[in-house]
């Protein structure tokens, strides 16, 4: 063969982002290119750091709920969740039961609202000009008027509380959330049709984006992800918080572990929290939806790391106390973060294309990254 | 008719002087498609339709893309088009072509054949290209085939 | 037949017949009537590709915003019917931003120019019995080279914008409009042989003597034209050219204002060439089954135009986009294979029925069960054996009930469910 010393072709350092035309946030990805092919990709991030955890260091256990919200801003419930759990954990707070349920309710709805736009705009990645991210926000837009109901607000949600939550859900809220579960498996079907067995769809995502089982458990990373590459690891079932351990529910897990496992994967812990839901109304009992707690909490000294399984992974607080009304360290396991640690065993020796459809596949949500 | 012809052979003999002319070695190929085109043109007004659109489909098409890509993969030092020691040679030399062809073309009796009417031009096309003159046509098939699979096979990496 | 009375609007070449008559007997010399008939005719095509030029953006954007379940622009006017004019006159109002480094000429003219093949192919488009303005004896390959032009045309763009990223997208879309381009000429050389001739009026009087469009005939044709129409007019799912999710954001990255908005209209004028050129190919063009004795033809043309436009953005709202390689693939392994056989298949049954002097009345319906049949077997076969190694591996997902990790050098338990 005639070696191809006549064309030379130099790598090419390329940024893919900070201003990224796929709706992941301010990230960047430097990628070094041969050709088509990438040969090498870091990660740059901090484009959105706040200081968060600073900041959270100056106010009290209470006032830092709101923290939680902006953090992963895609998925507020299950943020307020994990850090009421933990100072829970910390203060040894007992939460009423019909609080538990509430907060179960509120989480899995949520868990579908990210997984809805997590998949719209993973087919986005693909080039489907936003049809199916439209389709998905109808449910997303109902689920956003459930909690507007319950709480006021529909983005940064803020309503978890330390033992408990916020609002007892207004009348209206029960049967629209029952009209919402009635027609929300005829909904996943119609994108079971439309979208798992598309081949243009299943061209560009099949085998993109590998990442074997055990790659994935040496890299910590967890959820949809974790999931997806053949490992069942859900923490609602191996260190079950609030009532989940009174739930039946299966977890979905992929075949192979590229970025078409990660997408149903995710379709599927849609309607398994459908499930959930179902169950936890049934269950759900009366009572008080919080817990008296004083107003100025100072929890005893001591600290604590407790995770729960945010829709895009483990999220965990360490929290020291020092027993004061502020905390002495607030500190946050992003997932989004430690789900990008395999990036570039994942993208290297793909094309771009490839690489911007495995970012959509993990989910990253910056704020969290970042915090 | 005669204002056509006039306009077309100046389109198509200004922009093949532009290509010499011209310091670009790309702005040098983009008249070489004009000029292709002017030849065109010059085909419909002999009648020739077929030949016209396919040579605006084949060169203006195709190999001027094939140059474009030729161009664009070559190092940026050797696409200067500019003045070099072969201009007086190749001067000389072309004047001396031009000198031939007008001789042959003043000495030749262009009496025009009596032709009648004929038929479209495709379609006399199509039964030259396979009744009489079917083994040329089936042996240029074969060479673009032969370029074909020989520059696949060239560029094919070894795995 | 058509009256031919020049009042008679189901044909206005009839008008221009009448006109050329009077002129003729007044005694004006012909080249004088040619060019006079010639003008009208330009006139005619240039208003109509200007009204669908601004008329098909509200078009496409309400119907991928109805596609979406959502409504498209509905601020501006009845229906939003006024947005057209909002845009032209966004676009006009923008600077038009020019890089020092790009080439003054060659970076002005692409935009313009891009315009000549685009309007050029309605010169040998029928609208109606004598509304052709060139009748050309090689139309169909006319067409194909208008095309071709167009490929060097946006090569020019994306290489004087002086940006790699600009003229690594040019290249890209280079590549796939050529090879895009031979499904496209095997498929039309299907439908010739079965015409017997390349003229496009020519085709249309085929579908009119045998009583039947041609896409009944040429269906494989029909999908394989459809199919490298959407990619020479770079549209999902080929649209690699203006992918807005990857880096190289295509040939147009450095035009703004006005040159981005001609860019932008000649696209959709070419959506509207080709579709014409798929309505007169294959659904019968004016000819209608004999409707066009009472709507006038031309009407029924334009409405199946819109008809085949209808389809290629019901392709780009529902499908996803392929990826360069993948587009290629499909181009060379797929598509082309199927344009072989069709336009072999075709060869075979024109042969029978020309050399065996078998009656059309005999042949036609069942070159139109074969083919029918040949398409669907071949369309169904060569797609599966084209995906299959993605259809080895399972689709949809295990359920597990419990923890399940599996630990290394252990192969994976089968799931419950």
């Amino acid at each position: 063969m005639v070696s191809s010393v006549a064309i030379k072709t130099e790598p090419l350092v390329v940024n893919i982002g900070p201003q990224h035309p796929s709706t992941h946030g301010v990230f960047r990805m430097r990628v070094h290119l041969d050709g088509e092919v990438i040969t090498d990709a870091e990660m740059v991030v901090g484009y959105l750091h706040r200081s968060m955890e600073k900041l959270a260091e100056e106010r009290t256990w209470t006032q830092n709920i709101p923290f939680t919200d902006r953090m992963d801003y895609l998925a507020a419930m299950t943020g307020n969740l994990s850090y009421c759990i933990a100072v829970e954990k910390l203060a040894g707070i007992e939460v009423p039961e019909r609080a538990q349920y509430l907060r179960v309710i509120f989480a899995e709805l949520q868990r579908i609202a990210s997984h809805a736009m997590a998949n719209g705009t993973f087919v986005n990645d693909c080039g489907a000009w936003q049809t199916p991210l439209f389709y998905m926000f109808r449910e997303r837009e109902k689920i956003l008027d459930l909690f507007e109901m319950a709480c006021g607000a529909r983005l940064t949600l803020n309503y978890m509380r330390i033992g408990g939550v916020a609002f007892e859900p207004p009348d209206e809220f029960w049967p629209q959330l029952q009209a919402l579960i009635d027609e929300l498996p005829a909904r996943i079907d119609e994108y079971d049709r439309l979208l798992l067995d598309n081949e243009i769809l299943v061209m560009r995502s099949r085998h993109v984006g590998m990442l074997s089982a055990e790659m994935a458990i040496n890299s910590s990373v967890s959820g949809p992800i974790l999931r997806g590459s053949g490992v069942a690891w859900d923490i609602r079932k191996a260190n079950p918080y609030c009532v989940y351990d009174r739930m039946d529910f299966d977890i979905p897990v992929g075949n192979i572990g590229d970025c078409y496992d990660r997408f149903v994967v995710r379709m599927e812990e849609v309607r398994q929290s459908l499930r959930i839901i179902k169950q936890a109304l049934v269950q759900l009992p009366a009572g008080s939806h919080t817990a008296n707690i004083p107003l100025n909490l100072i929890p005893p000294a001591g600290e604590v790391y407790s995770a729960i399984e945010s829709p895009k992974g483990e999220l965990g607080f360490y929290l020291v106390s020092e027993g004061g009304p502020t905390p002495f360290r607030w500190h946050v396991r992003a997932p989004s973060l430690i789900n990008l640690s395999p990036l570039r065993e994942m993208v290297v020796g793909q094309s771009i294309p490839d690489a911007i459809v495995t970012l959509g596949s993990i989910d990253i949500n910056v704020g969290e990254i970042d915090r | 008719m005669v204002i056509a012809f006039w306009t077309l052979a100046a389109l198509t003999l200004g922009s093949a002087v532009m290509i010499v002319l011209t310091r670009n070695l790309l702005h040098a190929l983009l008249c070489l498609i004009l000029s292709f085109v002017g030849m065109a043109g010059v085909f419909i007004t002999l009648s020739a339709d077929f030949v016209a659109v396919v040579q605006v489909l084949v060169y203006a098409g195709a190999i001027a893309v094939l140059m474009l890509f030729a161009i664009m993969l070559s190092p940026r030092s050797g696409r200067d088009n500019a003045a070099n020691m072969l201009q007086l040679p190749a001067l000389v030399l072309c004047g001396l072509f031009a000198a031939g062809v007008t001789f042959t073309v003043i000495e030749t009796d262009w009496r025009e054949a009596s032709r009648g009417s004929f038929d479209t031009t495709a379609e006399a096309i199509g039964q030259a290209l396979l009744s009489p003159f079917v083994l040329p046509f089936e042996i240029a098939s074969v060479l673009l085939v032969v370029a074909m699979v020989g520059a696949i096979v060239l560029v094919r990496e070894d795995s | 037949m058509l009256l031919s009375s020049w009042w008679d609007v189901r044909d206005l070449g009839n008008a221009v017949s009448g006109l050329v008559d009077a002129l003729q007997d007044a005694g004006v010399p012909n080249g004088v009537i040619y060019s006079i008939a010639a003008l009208l005719g330009c006139l005619g095509i240039i208003a109509f590709v200007g009204a669908t030029a601004v008329i098909n953006i509200w078009v496409e954007r309400r119907l991928i915003g109805r596609i979406q379940v959502r409504k498209g622009p509905n601020r501006l006017g009845p229906f939003g019917l006024l947005q057209p004019v909002a845009d032209a006159i966004k676009l006009i109002q923008k600077e038009a931003l020019q890089p020092k480094s790009a080439d003054g000429v060659v970076y002005s003219l692409p935009p313009i120019l891009i315009f000549i093949p685009a309007i050029l192919a309605f010169a040998v488009v029928p609208f109606g019995d004598k509304m052709v303005l060139a009748d050309l004896n090689v139309g169909v390959l006319y067409l194909l080279a208008l095309g071709s032009t167009t490929a060097v045309l946006i090569f020019m763009a994306g290489y004087a914008s002086n940006n790699k990223y600009a003229l690594l997208g040019s290249m890209r879309v280079i590549a796939m409009l050529i090879s895009y381009e031979i499904p496209s000429v095997l498929a039309l050389l299907g439908v010739v042989t079965f015409a017997g001739t390349m003229s496009l009026s020519g085709v249309v009087d085929f579908q009119d003597t045998y009583w039947s469009w041609l896409i009944f005939f040429q269906p494989l044709a029909f999908l394989i034209f459809l199919l490298g129409t959407t990619a020479e007019l770079n549209r999902t799912p080929a649209d690699i050219a203006e992918a807005e999710s990857e880096i190289i954001a295509g040939f147009h990255i450095e035009y703004s204002g006005m040159k981005f908005g001609l860019f932008y209209a000649v696209e959709l004028v070419n959506a509207m060439g080709l579709s014409a050129v798929i309505a007169v190919l294959f659904l019968g063009g004016w000819w209608t089954f004999g409707v066009e004795k009472v709507i006038p033809g031309w009407i029924l043309f334009i409405g199946k135009i819109y008809a085949v436009y209808f389809l290629l953005i019901w392709f780009r709202g529902t499908l996803p986009r392929f990826r360069m390689d993948q587009l290629m693939a499909f181009a060379w392994k797929f598509l082309l294979p199927l344009g072989l056989i069709n336009v072999l298949v075709s060869a075979f049954e024109v042969l029978l029925w020309t050399e065996y002097d078998i009656s059309a009345g005999v042949i036609l319906p069942a070159s139109v069960v074969v083919n029918f049949a040949l398409a669907a077997v071949l369309i169904v076969g060569w797609s599966k054996l084209m995906m299959k190694p993605f259809t080895d591996v399972r689709r949809r997902p295990h359920l597990f009930n419990e923890i399940n990790v599996p630990l290394p050098g252990e192969a994976t338990p089968e799931p419950a469910g």
